[in-house]
């Protein structure tokens, strides 16, 4: 029982929280946001990932750097993937209804050919790399220095969006566009530009997360699905489009996973963060800080 | 302008002339496979396609392959199985009705080959099999598949726990992923370790799947064993790697099943994976198998990295004893299963021979990494270098 306040365990659910949070971040902005679900999320990680891995392989650049590069690369596609399929797809009303699961049509097109691109051009082989992996001392704990970045960086993120929601224009035109999506545009925000932005934004987190990652994991070019996954779990256990539920979905998730298992064992652990989320759903359908339905 | 015509008609008679040519020249022998291009073991099959891609390169830069005497050209005809192995039965199924390939190679990993031994049966299509190792294999009564790996459960719990019995351990710590052929070695090794005399002190399984095993790091430190077995796959091993080097765990015995072997592992973890003990049956560094090293650095030279030891090495091998069987008996079906069956074959990990569809040449080994290199550690009459203690972890 000792174990339990042991503060290796502590640190070791506050990692696995900030990955969490940090994995959910992009995709909040594009399925909370514009209710587009964005099944191609974990491929753009990985892609982030390859950046990550190819700067510091091919050009020796550290993956600090190498993570604009991913992000601005998974911005361009965020573009892309909005002028090209997308534009008409907001507009026309008539399949307004329908977007969400058109959306999730496009996107696993996107993911496809996302992931075959990538074996294409990296080949199918894990890559990997070492960076940053010294060992930190902190009196009784030890943890590698990539790690404590991911945590900083994650949390720093966090919060950079949420000011941004909160402070700028731009986010501020966001949310009224995710309260209200008509009576936005009469007031004059040009909800075209606005979703650009949130496509751009949330595809950059993306990039950000899977170069992060790829300094303590293996990248494939198939290996992003169960990001999508983790990623899906954590936005709707936090409810959609509030980042403050998906950092509070993160917490939960990570410590029971941590927690669970050791007063349990190692092998339910599966059963016991589906089981938190389908008891959670049962109990809150909009998630832990979503608005409820109309 | 009539000049410019006249050399191109030159040229063109030029050109159908050397078709001509080419086409009296021996047909080539198609060789058909499935193999996981896509999907959930892309990664792992990528090195499985690479050794039979650099094999095919190399039979035809020496003329071709062998068949009974005259030498004809490869071709490999490869389609992707999208980690499916209900696909990978249809592939085969198709290779052989509608391809009408001379030959086949094996897909993979144990779930693929298990799909297509129907197929192989059905048509009485002979196949050298490669990376698959289960107690299951035992219980196929086919005629027409062959399974190089000495890797096969039962033996590598009983050599394991000879092997931590060697090096006086006394106390065992147990790390089990919950999928076959990991929880199939525990269940031999568990008994193996108690009739040795030695104590199992932490014998738990984890969800594939995990994300943090803090609290089993945490746990086995305390029991304080002086092995530590972690039967992993290759996600969870880097999970082992990263947080037992957290924790700090000292156990001088260190083993991680399924990974190491692999060419990423030794980027991500450099120095730390020194002193690891893992699976595998070859090393380029075994002096009596003259052809190991020259694969080892053809692959190397062609690829950019090292061959995983275990699939890669695996597939070679598939090669080869397909290989030397066709040279013996060319490509009918009948003479062919009778040669793979019955022959000894000379390949990188040293002799193979089957009874029935296991190799009964090869002995279960064990591989531990020494200086950035897998090393034969045991059985001691395959030993490459002498295993060393893991002196804990570079900070």
């Amino acid at each position: 029982m000792a174990q339990i306040l042991s503060p290796e365990l502590l640190l070791a659910a506050l990692m696995l929280a900030s990955t969490y949070a940090l994995v959910a971040l992009g995709l909040n902005l594009i399925y909370g946001a514009m209710r587009l679900l964005n099944v191609a999320h974990g491929d753009l990680m990985v892609l982030g990932g390859y950046v990550a891995w190819s700067g510091f392989t091919l050009l020796g650049l550290s993956p600090l750097l190498g993570l604009f590069g991913a992000m601005l690369l998974a911005a361009g596609l965020g573009i892309a993937c909005y002028t090209l399929f997308f534009k008409r797809l907001v507009r026309n009303t008539a399949i307004a209804a329908r977007l969400e699961a058109n959306s999730l049509l496009i996107f696993f097109g996107v993911s496809i050919i996302l992931q075959n691109l990538m074996s294409l051009v990296f080949t199918a082989d894990a890559r990997s790399y070492s960076y940053m992996d010294t060992l930190v001392q902190w009196g009784s704990v030890s943890i590698a220095l990539n790690r404590l970045v991911i945590l900083g960086i994650s949390a720093g993120a966090t919060v950079a969006v949420l000011c941004f929601l909160r402070l700028s224009v731009f986010g501020i035109a966001i949310r009224a566009l995710i309260q209200q999506r008509d009576a936005a545009s009469l007031i004059g925000i040009d909800a075209d530009r606005i979703n650009i932005v949130v496509f751009c934004l949330g595809f950059a987190l993306a990039g950000l997360a899977g170069a992060l990652i790829s300094m303590t994991e293996s990248v494939t070019p198939f290996g992003g699905f169960p990001f999508t996954i983790a990623a899906f779990v954590v936005v709707i256990l936090g409810g959609l489009g509030s980042l403050g539920g998906a950092v509070a979905g993160s917490l939960l998730l990570a410590f029971v996973e941590v927690y669970g298992v050791t007063l349990t064992s190692a092998a339910y652990r599966s059963i016991l963060v589906y089981g938190l989320f389908i008891l959670i759903l049962f109990v809150r359908p909009q998630g832990l800080f979503g608005r409820k339905a109309n | 302008m009539m000049k410019l015509l006249k050399v191109f008609r030159m040229f063109a008679t030029g050109f159908v002339l050397a078709m001509a040519a080419g086409s009296w020249a021996a047909e080539p022998v198609r060789i058909g496979m499935s193999m996981a291009k896509t999907g959930a073991f892309a990664a792992a099959g990528a090195g499985q396609l690479n050794a039979y891609q650099l094999w095919a390169e190399q039979v035809n830069a020496a003329g071709g392959l062998d068949v009974a005497g005259t030498r004809r050209p490869v071709e490999l005809v490869v389609y992707d199985d999208q980690s499916d192995p209900a696909k990978a039965a249809a592939i085969y199924e198709k290779l052989i009705t509608s391809d009408k390939v001379d030959l086949l190679m094996s897909p993979w990993g144990s779930p693929a080959h298990f799909a297509v031994v129907g197929v192989l049966e059905r048509y009485k299509f002979p196949m050298v099999g490669s990376s698959a190792a289960s107690l299951q294999i035992r219980s196929l009564k086919a005629k027409n598949i062959w399974f190089p790996t000495s890797a096969i459960p039962d033996a590598l719990g009983a050599e394991l726990a000879k092997l931590m019995q060697a090096q006086g351990v006394k106390a065992v710590a147990i790390n089990t992923v919950q999928l076959p052929f990991p929880q199939e070695i525990k269940r031999y090794l568990v008994p193996a370790v108690q009739a040795a005399g030695m104590k199992v002190v932490y014998n738990e399984e984890y969800a594939p799947g995990i994300k943090d095993m803090t609290a089993s790091m945490v746990a086995i430190k305390r029991a304080s064993p002086d092995a530590v077995i972690s039967l992993s796959y290759p996600e969870d091993s880097m999970l082992y790697m990263k947080q037992a080097r957290e924790q700090d765990l000292r156990a001088p015995f260190q083993f991680v099943a399924v990974g190491p072997s692999i060419a990423f592992f030794s980027k991500m973890f450099g120095a730390n994976l020194d002193n690891i003990v893992t699976l595998g049956h070859w090393s380029p560094d075994q002096k009596a198998w003259p052809k190991a090293k020259p694969f080892f650095d053809a692959y190397q030279a062609k690829y950019g990295e090292a061959p995983d030891y275990l699939d890669v090495a695996l597939a070679w091998v598939s090669a080869e004893v397909l290989q030397q069987a066709v040279a013996k008996a060319g490509l009918d079906k009948d003479k062919l299963r009778a040669a793979i069956a019955s022959g000894t074959f000379d390949t990188i990990d040293g002799p193979v021979a089957f009874e029935g569809v296991q190799n009964r040449l090869t002995p279960a080994m064990f591989l531990q990494f020494q200086q950035g290199k897998g090393q034969i550690v045991y059985p001691p009459s395959q030993q490459t270098a002498p295993f060393v203690a893991k002196s804990g972890w570079q900070k």
